[in-house]
């Protein structure tokens, strides 16, 4: 009996075992695509009825999985370390240019722009695409400018309403203050300066380097420079400034959630995708959970002038040494990227498209139809210098929150935080050298 | 006894009870709040004010859950399973992982625990110190080899890429070898002297002998295995191979957390384990009290 | 015994013995002690992710650097204080909860031995993302509480202040823990020899006396099984730190587990992850052995 039992479970054992890998015998014209939750990219239904699309029309196959901010890096640095990177990626070239393209897991595909692409992408996002050796390991789909919002409620009641330009969007530095001062009268709690990781860093980097003009890289994008004066006169202005926090317990994505309940009246992380629809809670677009109206605005400067920080989101091939199913990779960011469907791809992803048209298929009234992104489009020209494809990316805005963590520890001096910007702007700029 | 002795130790019975009671709902709290809120829309999830009971329940989250990503049930070889709600999937999945880890673990650990404690080889108290040492290595330290492993055997992305580590834990050798110890030596040489055969004097005599151990260990494995969540992360990736856990966080969107879809995710996953415990709560007693006294 | 086996015997224990070794040493070898190995050998090399440039032989480098990396030497003194604090605690706190539940009714007793397992039952994820809402710096429930009662006038931010962080992920690794304690201990007090408790009783031990003399040393063999699960859950306490604090705020959580898992997928440092766990499992391996020669001794 128990002898029959044993053979049974090793039966159980041997067959379980190789199914899995007996499964992987697949047709040649088969895909798989990772996704970060870029708009409805990261949702089932309607990525399948895309990828549906393009399956019937190319007869690829595509597998796509869905990853996440929180751990999709390391998903994909444990899949590189197993040999079992995906065939395509979707994110921003701050992952797939600078880091999983220079260290050369990326197949460069610049002989996917022509000309005619050339001069219909932005030239941004074309830019951000190529690595300084001339590889590209991104094609763009979707853009945006990354911008902070206020509750327009707890500005009226604070009176302070007036000081807030929600017409242009903009602000200077000293009204941005001043607004502060009156909320934290008001409330007690205005924001935070988020910096328990990286999730949502954009917004704290943006902030800082607007305030007073400060710059996060040198332009050539060779070494960091958020150790520059302007950037600690902004990062004391903060600590110092009563009713915003340091607060190394949350992250954008709690910040997000912190501003949607009321508990904070201004968020930093903040985009078109959350005007549309804030902390994906679908409780109606550009309005908290109690109903206060939400605006978005510019990063506050001295000149009232910002330089945004530019998100831009397209696709990738990973090279697993399989032509075949480069080719077909290739196939479908063509399929998506530039084409008459590529309306669609960028309709999924709540962004603006990266181009003006593709295919002849004239891609600037893809969001005629609504007003928000009607009005969002205010902020786009004031894009900033895309800096996150600089060497070293990954280990710079690692050092960036946790400097911002030291900064909001230590005792608020000039010297206290000259050391920690010292100390940590040191240590991504030794990750740029190499 | 002195009426005074009497007051103090009625003194203490009471603050025992007290605080008894204030541990108590600090430690059902967690369970509470994750089932509630399970039943709760966003609205209140995200409310500032604690919501202590739901003023409105919603099985919303457990739709979101089950709508949101699908996938097959099974995949046998070329033969794929009907298409259902990936949480079911994950279910499936994390269920087979655990019990497969706890089977395979009683198995090896029984028996090299009884052969650990009973047989005098050469080389036994290398390996028993061997397992010693590495009784309590994190499985962070082995990370990148054991993923470069799992690769060459073509076992990443893979559910017996999460088992086979737990399996090879050595702590349960460890726990059957205490267990063995207790083992009358005169047992085994009068089998011996029957003619039983090693194998039959091992699954006649011993085992039933540590039978309350290896329930001990099948729980705890059982459990680990469950809350694992460092080795599933790393390991699996495709959709259809998740567990719970790890499911249920790919279902968060950008910088958002949907804290309702969280604590449904964790009541599916919670209630069966707590079911699993309630059954098997006496026996796991029992079998920790004989190796715990005798070891 | 071992003197007087024949050879033959001895040969047949010998082969027996492997034998039934064979299976668990599979995996055991397999996917413990060769991963091991070849992390030894990869901390000799400047390893990294980068699929162009070769891993470079450097020698005993990754470890001369360990000892000047301030990250490293405060997540060292972390994951100690981690172990240090959590396994007495442990110990002290299921050992009073058990004595106190032990002799109630079964239904009561079975009530406390379950409410004490359930945030092991729970799983981690789903207790930690609780135990994240509690400790909110502007509406958790401990700050909620504690200012209704007018103990603290200004919300702590209980996991973002450097002086509480490290405290606070103890108490939910505590809460995680003792489950499995309070249950072996509630068995071993209640199969303490009653008649010598009786009989010092009668010789008019006090309650203290009682414990001490004849039920501590009963309960030893328990104990001193909890030191040991307790050691190995304190060592695996990673979960908990990567969704809470990802080890800030200022490396205040920072342990060496969570170091080397983010040295190897933030930093991309393989070869300088790798000499950390080397140093971490020389460090465990002494104390397990530490801990197995007292087990001895008593």
């Amino acid at each position: 009996m128990k002898k029959k039992l044993a053979l049974l479970l090793a039966l159980v054992m041997i067959v379980a075992l190789a199914v899995p890998v007996s499964a992987s015998a697949e047709p040649a014209e088969s895909i798989t695509l990772w996704t970060y939750p870029i708009g409805n990219w990261g949702d089932e239904a309607t990525v399948k009825a895309l990828t549906d699309a393009f399956t019937a029309e190319t007869g690829i196959a595509v597998t796509v999985e869905y990853l996440t901010y929180a751990d999709g890096d390391d998903k994909v640095n444990t899949a590189i370390t197993a040999k079992q990177a995906p065939d395509l990626i979707m994110e921003g070239p701050e992952r797939l240019v600078s880091n999983w393209g220079a260290n050369g897991y990326m197949v460069d595909i610049s002989d996917m722009f022509d000309d005619t692409d050339k001069s219909e992408i932005n030239a941004a996002a074309l830019k951000a695409c190529f690595a300084p050796d001339g590889a590209a390991y991104e094609y763009p789909l979707v853009m945006t400018a990354h911008c902070m919002a206020v509750n327009v409620k707890a500005l009226e009641e604070a009176g302070v309403k007036d000081l807030v330009d929600l017409e242009n969007h903009t602000w200077t530095t000293e009204q941005f203050f001043e607004v502060v001062k009156a909320l934290n009268e008001t409330y007690g709690i205005v924001g935070a300066v988020y910096c328990n990781g990286q999730g949502g860093d954009q917004g704290t980097r943006a902030l800082v380097n607007n305030l007073y003009g400060g710059t996060f890289t040198n332009e050539e994008h060779t070494a960091y420079t958020w150790d520059n004066e302007k950037n600690i006169e902004a990062l004391k202005a903060l600590y110092d400034t009563e009713g915003i926090d340091y607060d190394p317990s949350i992250v954008g994505g709690d910040e997000i959630a912190n501003f949607y309940n009321g508990i904070f009246k201004m968020a930093f992380c903040w985009n078109i995708a959350q005007q549309l629809n804030p902390n994906s809670a679908g409780t109606g677009a550009g309005i908290t959970m109690s109903g206060d109206e939400i605006g978005f605005m510019a990063f506050p400067s001295q000149d009232g002038v910002a330089a945004l920080q530019g998100g831009i989101w397209g696709f990738g091939v990973f090279n697993n040494g399989d032509d075949a199913k480069i080719e077909a990779a290739k196939t479908f960011i063509k399929y998506m990227c530039d084409s008459e469907h590529t309306v669609e791809a960028v309709r999924a992803s709540n962004f603006f498209a990266a181009r003006t048209a593709a295919e002849g298929t004239d891609l600037s009234t893809v969001w005629a139809d609504n007003e928000i992104m009607n009005e969002y489009t205010k902020l786009m020209p004031m894009l900033g210098d895309y800096y996150q494809v600089t060497t070293g990316w990954a280990a710079a805005r690692t050092a960036w929150w946790n400097m911002l963590q030291q900064v909001g520890s230590s005792d608020g001096s000039v010297e206290a935080i000259t050391a920690a910007v010292n100390d940590f702007c040191g240590q991504a700029n030794a990750a740029a050298a190499g | 006894m002195t009426s005074k002795d009497n007051g103090r130790s009625m003194g203490y019975k009471i603050f025992s009870v007290v605080v008894l009671i204030i541990l108590a709902f600090l430690f059902i709290f967690p369970l509470y709040w994750i089932i509630t809120g399970a039943l709760k829309p966003p609205a209140a999830i995200n409310s500032p004010k604690p919501q202590w009971w739901p003023s409105e329940f919603t099985m919303r989250n457990f739709q979101v859950l089950f709508s949101k990503r699908s996938a097959p049930l099974f995949q046998f070889g070329s033969v794929t399973g009907p298409t259902v709600p990936a949480a079911i999937r994950w279910m499936v999945n994390t269920v087979f992982m655990a019990v497969m880890a706890m089977i395979l673990t009683c198995i090896t650990a029984a028996m090299a625990g009884y052969a650990l404690a009973k047989k005098r080889f050469i080389g036994r108290y290398l390996i028993f110190s061997l397992i010693v040492a590495a009784m309590a290595l994190p499985k962070q330290v082995i990370l990148i080899p054991l993923i470069r492993e799992m690769s060459a055997l073509g076992l990443y992305d893979n559910i017996w890429a999460v088992i086979f580590p737990t399996v090879g834990w050595p702590f349960g050798v460890f726990l059957m070898k205490q267990f063995s110890e207790s083992i009358p030596g005169e047992m085994l040489e009068a089998a011996r002297i029957d003619g039983a055969s090693e194998f039959r004097t091992f699954t006649n005599i011993v085992v039933p002998m540590i039978k309350p151990g290896i329930g001990a260990l099948a729980i705890f494995t059982f459990i680990n295995s469950w809350n694992d969540y460092f080795m599933q992360l790393i390991m699996l990736t495709s959709n259809a191979n998740l567990t719970i856990s790890l499911g249920i966080a790919t279902m968060q969107a950008e910088n958002s957390t949907d804290y309702g879809l969280i604590m449904a995710g964790a009541a599916l996953a919670a209630v069966p384990i707590i079911i699993v415990f309630l059954i098997f709560q006496k026996y796991f007693t029992k079998g920790i009290t004989m190796g715990a006294v005798k070891g | 015994m071992t003197q007087t086996m024949s050879p033959a015997l001895r040969r047949r224990e010998t082969v027996s013995g492997y034998l039934f070794l064979l299976p668990s040493l599979v995996f055991f070898v397999g996917f413990v002690v060769v991963p091991m190995v070849m992390c030894v050998i990869t901390s000799f090399f400047d390893a990294n992710m980068n699929a162009n440039t070769p891993d470079v032989f450097i020698g005993l480098a990754n470890y001369k650097e360990l000892w000047q990396d301030k990250v490293f030497l405060k997540a060292l003194r972390n994951t100690f204080i981690i172990v240090l604090v959590s396994v007495p605690v442990v110990c002290i706190f299921s050992l009073w909860v058990a004595s106190a539940i032990y002799q109630m009714k079964e239904f009561a007793l079975s009530f406390y031995r379950v409410v004490f397992y359930l945030p092991v039952v729970t799983g981690s994820v789903a207790v930690t993302v609780v135990w994240k809402w509690m400790y909110n710096n502007y509406y958790g429930i401990f700050n909620y509480l504690l200012k209704g009662a007018g103990v603290i006038s200004k919300n702590i931010n209980w996991l973002g202040d450097p002086k509480y962080a490290l405290g606070c992920i103890i108490i939910i690794l505590l809460t995680t823990s003792v489950g499995q304690p309070i249950v072996l201990y509630v068995s071993a007090l209640s199969n303490v020899d009653s008649t010598l408790v009786e009989a010092a009783e009668v010789d008019g031990a006090t309650n203290l006396q009682v414990f001490w003399r004849i039920k501590w040393p009963q309960i030893m063999p328990t104990t001193l099984y909890i030191l040991v699960i307790t050691t190995i859950n304190s060592f695996q306490c990673f979960a908990l730190i990567q969704l809470l604090t990802s080890g800030g705020p200022n490396y205040a959580t920072e342990t060496v587990m969570y170091y080397i898992y983010y040295t190897a997928f933030k930093l991309y440092r393989f070869g300088y992850g790798n000499a950390m766990g080397v140093v971490l499992a020389i460090f465990i391996a002494l104390l397990s052995a530490l801990q197995f020669r007292l087990a001895k001794e008593s």
